[in-house]
């Protein structure tokens, strides 16, 4: 079975981007600063979607490209499939 | 890696060598065209502005005409009017002379027609681009270079690969002396605070967050909310979740490099070297010429779904890490990173090949967009009212 994987941008992000379509239970492989690692999905997450790769607690920031992206809404766990169920954007014209 | 660049009289070096056929207003694009077809060597910026505009209108594009006729690329200029428009055409020719650069007009109505100005235009045209062919490349240092960006038809891999890419190059490119111009304000909503903390000067961060307020409340003007149509029902399908995500993609293209100033449309940067924001829309047309009149000798594009416009004045080299896109479209394709992705390919090592693949292009190699004559298409940005 082809290997699936996610794409980490940044050390300090907390999700990462599945690159293919994965099933819940599936082992997903995350390159994290030159090292391969596992998770398993908690959920169907498809191509484009993010994982979790660490627990992310409700009001704490999203982060990706090292910035934060929006707020966790729900408590979000390693594994979970993170997106507009679980998190809403924080951005507001000033 | 070396540049190799045409000499211009003003310093700068060009990626390519042509006569540019300029028209002060739209309704002589038919005479631009024409002088094109009749002299090789030649590009029509032709466009559909200089008349009935507001002043300010009348302003920015005679500047942008001004400037893209400064662009490194173009060896001499033919200026093209009608004679009534509001666009001064002696203004233009005044403007592009301070570069150094030879400058030819003609005028549709003190000639009697237009058949006279594609004759007369064709002339001057001729021998400009003979002069012009005894050129020849010179060595240059990289800090000579000018690119511009643009992300289009982003998908999912854009923000994954593509931009990274980029951003990597403007690392590259800005540590040896050169100049990267990043704009598209739509893409910039919802990341412009983050680019604020990355101003040298706390002006151009407010700057900056003016840009995207100005075009958030141009919006509202007309009923509509820009940020929910910067997020698509295909964007959420495709798993952007936050605006703040995909502006971060799309910030990506400058990674955190620091910011040295802001272009307002159609100018220059106010210094050479470093991250310059511009304020271009994402809409290409506008975008690349902004890009253009900034100076850029070429403009890095991304893309994901593939797409395959050009523009007459700068070679676009695009860039792709969609591996069903690269295979598909091939003919519009440049560089595949699809490898990033993949990880079989680290975004450093992808930025390195991107950047000595760039220089290869401002040195000669060409796009596929100039190789399949995709690049003819440009406009230039106005606020409006139309009248």
């Amino acid at each position: 079975m082809e290997k699936r994987y996610a794409k980490q941008i940044m050390d300090q992000d907390n999700v990462a981007t599945c690159v293919a379509d994965v099933k819940k239970g599936q082992v997903v492989y995350i390159k994290q600063g030159g090292t391969e690692k596992e998770y398993t999905a908690a959920n169907d997450i498809d191509f484009g979607h993010k994982i979790a790769v660490k627990d992310i607690a409700a009001g704490d920031y999203v982060l990706k490209y090292g910035e934060p992206i929006g707020k966790a809404t729900k408590d979000i766990k390693t594994g979970e499939w993170v997106h507009t169920h679980n998190v809403a954007d924080h951005y507001e014209v000033h | 890696m070396d540049f190799y660049g045409f000499p211009r009289p003003d310093g700068q070096y060009g990626a390519r060598n042509f006569v540019a056929i300029i028209p002060s207003t739209g309704c002589v694009n038919a005479v631009a065209q024409q002088i094109e077809k009749m002299v090789a060597g030649t590009k029509a910026f032709t466009h559909h502005q200089g008349c009935l505009h507001p002043p300010q209108d009348t302003e920015r594009v005679t500047r942008t005409l001004i400037n893209l006729g400064k662009n490194p690329n173009v060896a001499a200029v033919l200026v093209v009017g009608l004679g009534c428009e509001m666009v001064d055409m002696d203004e233009v020719v005044e403007g592009i002379k301070e570069s150094k650069k030879p400058v030819e007009a003609v005028q549709v109505h003190k000639l009697g027609g237009s058949l006279e100005a594609i004759y007369e235009g064709s002339k001057l045209a001729a021998k400009m681009v003979y002069e012009a062919s005894k050129l020849r490349r010179e060595k240059a240092g990289l800090d000579k270079l000018m690119f511009c960006t643009k992300c289009g038809s982003s998908d999912t891999t854009s923000g994954l690969s593509s931009n990274l890419v980029v951003g990597e190059v403007c690392r590259l490119m800005t540590n040896a002396g050169g100049t990267f111009v990043q704009g598209e304000v739509c893409d910039i909503m919802g990341g412009e605070y983050a680019l604020k903390e990355l101003c040298v000067n706390p002006e151009d961060g407010d700057k900056i967050v003016e840009y995207v307020k100005d075009l958030y409340n141009r919006g509202l003007a007309v009923g509509a909310d820009v940020r929910g149509s910067q997020m698509t029902a295909g964007n959420v399908a495709g798993g952007l979740t936050t605006l703040i995500e995909k502006a971060m993609g799309a910030n990506a293209k400058g990674q955190k490099v620091p910011i040295q100033g802001t272009i307002d449309y159609g100018n220059r940067p106010n210094c050479w070297g470093g991250r310059h924001i511009v304020s271009t829309p994402g809409h290409g047309f506008e975008n690349l010429t902004g890009g253009a009149a900034a100076g850029s000798q070429l403009i890095l594009f991304t893309t994901g779904r593939g797409a395959p416009n050009g523009h007459p004045c700068i070679p676009a080299v695009k860039i792709c890490g969609n591996s069903k896109t690269n295979k598909n479209l091939a003919m519009h394709i440049d560089v595949d990173v699809a490898s990033v992705i993949e990880e079989t390919e680290t975004v450093a090592k992808a930025g390195e090949r991107l950047f000595e693949y760039a220089v290869n292009v401002a040195s000669g190699t060409l796009t596929k967009a100039e190789v399949l004559r995709y690049d003819s298409a440009m406009e230039i940005l106005i606020n409006g009212p139309v009248m």
